[in-house]
């Protein structure tokens, strides 16, 4: 069998890589990663979904154990502090997203901090900040391997492909293990990768980030104890390669003595602004756009004087749900996006409870909704569009389309509106020196010592029993 | 013409019409009546086989890996036995792994067709399950019968939707498939869960399923009938807990896809349970294949067939088979690409070798679990006789176990050519192992381990489990 060696090239890349390479180009964008994720974990952790797998995880004891973000007296071993830590980041839809699209961060970073408070020598900063990028390039380089990949999926939730994969290299990174254990972690990972797309749209999609982040890190310990799987997983079609309908490895060369490329310099990611799909986005800012050009032109405008409207969008199962009965529905939902746009002028978090989502007038609206998917709307991150027209009683049309939405990489969110999301996210769970701590030390991460000093600030939580957090939309 | 929505009828399936419902329904309500007499002697069966083969697999350095990791990561926990390893006790979903985890250690475990290993993704599970519940609510044996049958049924129902499944798998290892589903619907009948749990249990479990078959052949192939026990397990409890996933996930939706992702074709049938006291188990049309000695089940083919050319050989001059005789060895086998291993490197390489298993049979007239120690890996002789190993993939060879065969044509020194042929070897399906070799395979597992009390009353209590008032008396006998 000819050995194309691309695994043992990542087994040796994930090991020979060091601080040195990290540029400021890709430390900057990793921090606001991580700054945005841990936002977003801490308000999630007051939803169900992430309720009932503290509540499942908590039969497990261990005699080292890691903070569950947002709770000041519970600890959970490692692999279950990572899964509901993961969870919680995935739990509203409102994590970063990349391209060709994943949600890279929710499945490295819960298991990196997991990983680190239990090392007996504790990492420094930099040290996780090196990690994390591994995670973050290895699947980035993963999904090259594929045309599928760059187009939204249909068979396989991305997360579940390449987050274990990521979450492995950076837990083996931090571990320090050897070129071929590092091989090994990815091998054994790739047995535990690949959820359908089915799940997605439903509470349980949040678990297959919270399993990745476990997953990869348990293959990482694995691998460290010895345990070997198959040293050219990356390079056969029935390797990772089962995952796509078309698979073509490449290698990863890193020399520890010169530069490296990191895909995230090239490539950034996109903060959402509203916990949904990404696709809902672009509805969101185009609805907005045309219910402004309706304001502007009748005087007392009046949502019942609409008679139709028309979204153009990129054809994609999983998201053309014309009545969500769930959350999870509506944060997949273009119909539903659009209507909440049209309806309130804005969608934020609360948005999508329940009371909110069976409003009358809501329901209403979205009976007048119709989904086109025109030819020119590739499904695809990158290239996709949105747009909306409303039909009033009168006749009168108004039409709106937005290419690029706030926060997409193409117009990525700046750093005051970054840190307001995280603050608004947080502030829901922390007190404020939680929230002020947390923002500070991920801000300077390359130069903090120990890293544990980000899980204190992430137990600090507020002590008012009730959290009113705020609505503000960016 | 546009039809507004509002005018569009939007059917919502209902609930009877979906084969995930109809599979959720199933789970909760088939009775222990359902199971025929011939069921329940082939489960039985199968619940012995898989105790054995997983309490021989607790000596495997796979599993001590296995173990040391779950002890290391978590504290200990005096729920649930681990096999053969005495006051060893684990929290539920990890005892499923490890005991999981040494099922398939040695791809000793039972097979079947469309070819998965069922019992080792499940029986770890329902064990370690049974040890979680309260002391005056264990299952009676029946109810754990139950339960474990209802697992094996989920999986093969499942394999029946895709004509992938019915050869020898290419790309995901069915365990890793199948196996998790079987595993959360076992355990989702134990917790008692209604229909729609059981429908939410399949659908947490099948994204916590299919594992690459490219990690077959290695040290962490074991992994995946562990994991299937563990996290189909762990399906069952978050969905008693009320997690909810995908309510279609075994239908087939066009562009979203659920459990067909991990199939190229796939046409889903509801699983009916009919009014009159009579449910047919894919058991009872379909048996097992239990392994007569620790390899792919591929391999049984050509080990019997190169064990009749043996017979020959040793009858022709002196008592051993000399590799100096032997000019060329050709077999005629199916194509597959991760069981044609000329020159394997590790034991668990060997398990999936033609070549290597056609030769250790020829060389010693059998292969047994001694077959694959390290030294037997490095004979000379068989080194020797592995060089002389030529493949051939018949056209009327398919790579299906219901209908392959194997061949081994020795071609001697002198020009003398000696065929063996084997179309079913003895353990499989077709001619099943007979209930004495079943205990005797049983006893030279479980005995490596066990003391012979233990060994005659795990026997004994498995003869009796569906009379069984109270499983404890299978439980405390594992270790």
């Amino acid at each position: 069998m000819l050995r194309k060696g691309i695994t043992e090239s990542f087994g040796a890349a994930i090991h020979a890589l060091n601080t040195t390479q990290l540029t400021d180009g890709v430390i900057n964008r990793s921090k606001r990663m991580m700054l945005d994720t841990l936002g977003v974990g801490l308000l999630g952790t007051r939803t169900a979904v992430f309720n009932k797998a503290l509540a499942y995880s908590q039969l497990f004891t261990s005699h080292e154990s890691s903070s569950v973000w947002g709770k000041s007296e519970i600890t959970l071993p490692p692999h279950y502090a990572a899964f509901v830590n993961g969870i919680a980041v995935h739990s509203m839809d409102f994590d970063d997203t990349w391209h060709p699209a994943t949600h890279p961060s929710g499945a490295v970073l819960p298991a990196l901090l997991a990983l680190a408070e239990t090392l007996p020598s504790q990492p420094s900063g930099l040290d996780l900040l090196l990690a994390f990028n591994v995670g973050i390039e290895v699947q980035g380089r993963l999904m090259r391997f594929s045309r599928e990949a760059y187009n939204i999926p249909e068979r396989f939730h991305p997360p579940s492909v390449v987050g274990v994969m990521g979450s492995a290299a950076a837990s083996a990174k931090l571990l320090g293990l050897s070129p071929a254990q590092c091989t090994n972690a990815l091998a054994i990972a790739a047995s535990s990768a690949g959820a359908p797309l089915a799940n997605a749209a439903t509470q349980t999609k949040p678990l297959h980030i919270g399993n990745a982040a476990r997953r990869g890190l348990e293959a990482a310990q694995l691998a460290q104890r010895g345990l070997e799987g198959n040293p050219a997983i990356l390079d056969v079609n029935c390797g990772f390669g089962v995952y796509y309908k078309d698979y073509s490895p490449s290698a990863m060369a890193v020399s520890a003595s010169s530069d490296f490329k990191w895909i995230l310099e090239d490539q950034d990611v996109a903060f959402k602004r509203i916990p949904a799909h990404l696709g809902m986005h672009w509805v969101v800012d185009a609805a907005l756009a045309a219910r402004a050009k309706l304001e502007n032109s009748v005087r007392n405008f009046d949502l019942s004087q609409i008679r139709h409207v028309t979204l153009r969008v990129p054809p994609s199962k999983y998201v053309d749900c014309p009545f969500p009965a769930t959350e999870h529905q509506a944060r997949h939902s273009f119909q539903f996006n659009a209507s909440c746009a049209l309806l309130d002028n804005k969608v934020t978090v609360s948005s999508f409870s329940e009371a909110q989502i069976n409003r009358p007038a809501l329901k209403e609206l979205l009976s007048k909704v119709e989904v086109e998917t025109p030819k020119d709307n590739l499904p695809s991150f990158d290239k996709m569009y949105c747009e909306v027209e409303m039909e009033t009683d009168q006749g009168q049309r108004y039409v709106a389309r937005c290419d690029t939405f706030y926060g997409h990489w193409r117009k990525p969110l700046s750093q005051k509106d970054l840190v307001e999301k995280f603050s608004v996210n947080a502030s829901s769970v922390l007190c404020t020196e939680g929230v002020e701590g947390v923002i500070d030390v991920t801000g300077n991460i390359e130069r903090v010592r120990e890293c544990s000093i980000l899980g204190s600030y992430l137990r600090m939580t507020s002590s008012q029993h009730e959290q009113l957090y705020s609505t503000r939309s960016l | 013409m546009k039809i507004p929505y509002s005018l569009r009828v939007l059917r919502r399936p209902a609930p009877e019409d979906t084969v995930t419902d109809s599979f959720g329904k199933f789970i909760s309500e088939v009775k222990p009546q359902h199971l025929s007499s011939v069921v329940l002697h082939r489960s039985k069966r199968m619940v012995l086989d898989s105790i054995g083969v997983g309490v021989i697999g607790s000596t495997t350095d796979v599993f001590e890996l296995a173990l040391q990791h779950c002890q290391h990561m978590y504290a200990p926990d005096d729920i649930s036995s681990v096999y053969g390893r005495r006051g060893t006790r684990l929290s539920p979903t990890l005892a499923a792994f490890v005991n999981g985890v040494a099922t398939h250690s040695m791809d000793f475990d039972d097979t079947w067709h469309p070819a998965t290993h069922p019992s080792g993704a499940v029986l770890p599970a329902v064990l370690a399950l049974s040890d979680m519940m309260s002391a005056n609510s264990k299952p009676s044996g029946l109810d754990f019968l139950l339960a474990f049958n209802i697992g094996i049924e989920i999986q093969g129902r499942l394999m029946r939707f895709s004509n992938e499944a019915h050869n020898i798998p290419k790309r995901f290892h069915p365990p890793s498939v199948v196996g998790t589903m079987g595993s959360a619907a076992a355990c989702a009948r134990l917790l008692s869960l209604d229909p729609s749990q059981c429908s939410h249990a399949l659908a947490i479990a099948t994204s916590l399923s299919g594992a690459p078959m490219a990690n077959a052949a290695t040290q962490s192939k074991p992994l995946h009938i562990g994991n299937a026990s563990r996290l189909g397990l762990e399906a069952a409890l978050l969905a008693s807990r009320g997690l909810e996933a995908s309510s279609l996930v075994l239908d087939a939706v066009t562009g979203v896809a659920g459990f067909n992702a991990f199939y190229e074709d796939y046409v889903p049938q509801p699983l009916e349970l009919s009014n009159d006291d009579g449910h047919m188990f894919l058991l009872e049309e379909q048996d097992m294949a239990f392994k007569r000695f620790p390899a792919h089940l591929g391999m049984h083919w050509v080990a019997d067939a190169a064990a009749s050319v043996h017979k020959i050989l040793v009858g022709f001059g002196p008592g051993t088979v000399c590799p100096a005789q032997v000019q060329d060895i050709l077999l005629r086998v199916p194509k597959s690409k991760y069981i044609n291993r000329p020159f394997p490197d590790s034991e668990h390489e060997a398990r999936h070798s033609f070549q290597f298993n056609a030769c250790s049979a020829l060389l010693d007239g059998e292969v047994t679990v001694q077959s694959f120690t390290p030294a037997a890996l490095r004979r000379p002789d068989l080194l020797a006789l592995l060089s002389r190993v030529r493949m051939e993939h018949p056209q009327d060879n398919p790579a299906n176990f219901n209908s392959m065969y194997g061949e081994v044509q020795v071609t001697l020194v002198g020009g003398d050519i000696l065929k063996g042929h084997c179309d079913t070897f003895y353990g499989h399906w077709r001619n099943p192992l007979t209930n004495e070799s079943l205990r005797k395979k049983f006893r030279n597992n479980a005995g490596a381990v066990l003391p012979s009390e233990k060994v005659e009353r795990l026997i004994d209590v498995v003869e009796e489990l569906d009379r069984l008032g109270d499983c404890r008396a299978l439980l405390s006998q594992l270790q």
